[in-house]
């Protein structure tokens, strides 16, 4: 990334500013659209609020927990599938032969095509939408990790076995770490599409969670509530992201490009 | 001379049928036990091909190369191989590449750290030992490498091209710090390379190859030139104004150049 000058800076702030000023300026000042349809920044603030005080049977670190649980819990279920599956086909042709062919067939299904069956083997509970989440997620995460470990120099894996290591230590100490960051860029992608997908799976069926206040504000005619619970999802969505990047520059500090010392 | 690699017969096609591309004919020649054996030829003459053989890499399609009268049969810690790319662990340190090979060979950690220490500063690289590969130059990278390979005190060293990728000052250092490093622990050497200039300097013999299919055109006796004090122990540019040295890498141009062009064939 580029370093940020104070002129770059106010470029970006200004994307964000004018934007809200136009919707201030539709809504609370020209009144040019229905609080229906769009709702004033005053009257989402005021939904932000509500939600927080307590909606619908919850307050608001309930919904968010109600949400945050299920995608962690189908999140990490995909990882620890994912990403030894992914190596392994990458490693073990026989492997590779097994998956591949069932793979490319799901592959193309988009995770909320999976909904009915997930209600219809799971019930409207926690485990199917754990279910959907671990379907959407897998995905990123299995590709990503057999196409990092497919593409290991192999020059680095014949400086490996010139220096004497066996297959086993080629894996663990040549392959993986070589892979880790596609690997981790796989992960993070698939985060984003877990938290996309638990919200998808909460507008069909939830009492709690943000995609509910999304679905509820649109049954009930409250268009702030709708709003605030977006604003919600961008806003967790994008914390997570920083999160992960601030985890990728701790592990990978040896992939970072720094001012030459010759 | 007693003779620590022999080539018999070694021989490598690739493909079949009528893809089938010879690369290296049958090729017969031997590498003394502490001998600089410096090998030039065009691109696509087998050189690499010969060079991954003896790593133990590639297995040759007839015959078999022989270590110390043992056949090789694959890689290994013995056969020590320093790439153009020079290939380092981006993930590892100055220190941990190094340690590498020692390590996962079941060294003592004491003399693993012993070691290490001795060819980190052999190689001029205190002071990096916690760098990361991405931090050094290319030159430095390359040090990396002929410091991991040399701490495995090989019976080969093996060398594809090494210096290619540096440019020309970084180059003559290196190859007069090899020579420095080479000296302090006499192994045998095969070292590939398109430059004329490094042979003349380096080698103790010079095997020109043919093009492709590669097969020896001419064995260049460069000690027979230079004596019992080998020209390479003093600076590169002080030998390059040495009319012995100019005469030799004309000899040995000419025969490469003629392989490159066809001139023999017309």
């Amino acid at each position: 990334m580029r370093a940020m000058t104070p002129k770059r800076l106010l470029v970006s702030v200004a994307g964000i500013l004018l934007p809200l000023l136009c919707w201030w300026y539709a809504t609370d000042v020209a009144r040019l659209v229905s609080p229906f349809i769009l709702p004033a920044p005053s009257a989402v603030l005021d939904g932000l609020t509500r939600i927080s005080g307590g909606y619908m049977g919850s307050s608001l670190t309930g919904h968010f927990v109600a949400s945050l649980s299920v995608m962690l819990t189908g999140y990490l279920l995909a990882l620890l599938v994912g990403v030894p599956l992914g190596v392994a086909m990458a490693w073990f042709p026989a492997v590779d032969r097994l998956f591949g062919p069932l793979l490319m067939v799901l592959r193309p299904i988009p995770p909320p095509a999976w909904i009915p069956l997930a209600i219809l083997w799971f019930g409207i509970g926690l485990s199917g939408k754990v279910f959907i989440v671990f379907v959407a997620a897998v995905v990123p995460v299995l590709v990503n990790a057999y196409v990092g470990c497919r593409e290991v120099p192999p020059n680095l894996i014949a400086a490996g076995r010139t220096l004497g290591a066996r297959n086993r230590t080629i894996l663990l100490e040549i392959v993986l770490p070589s892979a880790a960051p596609v690997i981790l860029t796989g992960a993070r992608i698939s985060l984003g599409i877990a938290w996309a997908t638990i919200v998808a799976a909460e507008l069909v069926v939830a009492d709690r969670g943000f995609g509910f206040l999304i679905m509820n504000g649109y049954r009930n005619f409250e268009a702030n509530i709708m709003a605030g619970g977006m604003l919600l999802i961008g806003a967790v969505g994008v914390l997570m992201n920083i999160g992960f990047i601030l985890v990728e520059r701790v592990l990978l500090r040896w992939n970072h490009r720094e001012p030459q010392d010759e | 001379m007693s003779h620590s690699i022999v080539y018999k017969d070694v021989s490598m096609s690739f493909g079949h049928g009528k893809n089938r591309v010879e690369a290296l004919s049958p090729t017969n020649f031997e590498i003394g036990d502490q001998e600089f054996l410096m090998i030039v030829g065009p691109s696509g003459c087998g050189k690499s091909t010969l060079l991954h053989i003896t790593a133990g890499l590639m297995k040759p399609t007839t015959g078999e190369v022989r270590l110390d009268g043992m056949p090789i049969t694959g890689p290994g810690p013995d056969k020590a191989l320093v790439f153009q790319n020079f290939s380092l662990f981006p993930w590892k340190t100055v220190r941990e590449n190094v340690e590498f090979g020692l390590r996962i060979n079941g060294i003592s950690r004491a003399e693993r750290r012993e070691r290490v220490a001795k060819y980190i500063r052999l190689t001029g690289l205190e002071g990096f030992e916690d760098h990361y590969p991405r931090q050094l130059s290319g030159g430095m990278q390359q040090r990396v490498a002929i410091a991991r390979s040399f701490v495995m005190r090989p019976r080969v060293l093996l060398m594809d091209e090494p210096f290619a990728a540096l440019d020309a000052q970084n180059r003559t250092i290196m190859q007069e710090e090899l020579v420095k490093i080479w000296a302090e622990q006499r192994t045998a050497v095969l070292f590939i390379t398109h430059a004329v200039e490094e042979a003349v300097y380096l080698a103790d013999r010079i095997m020109v190859m043919s093009r492709r299919p590669g097969r020896i055109k001419e064995i260049i006796d460069v000690n027979a030139v230079t004596g019992p004090e080998h020209w390479r122990t003093r600076a590169l540019n002080d030998v390059a104004a040495d009319s012995r040295f100019q005469a030799l890498r004309h000899q040995v141009w000419e025969s490469v150049r003629s392989e490159i062009s066809g001139d023999e064939r017309h």
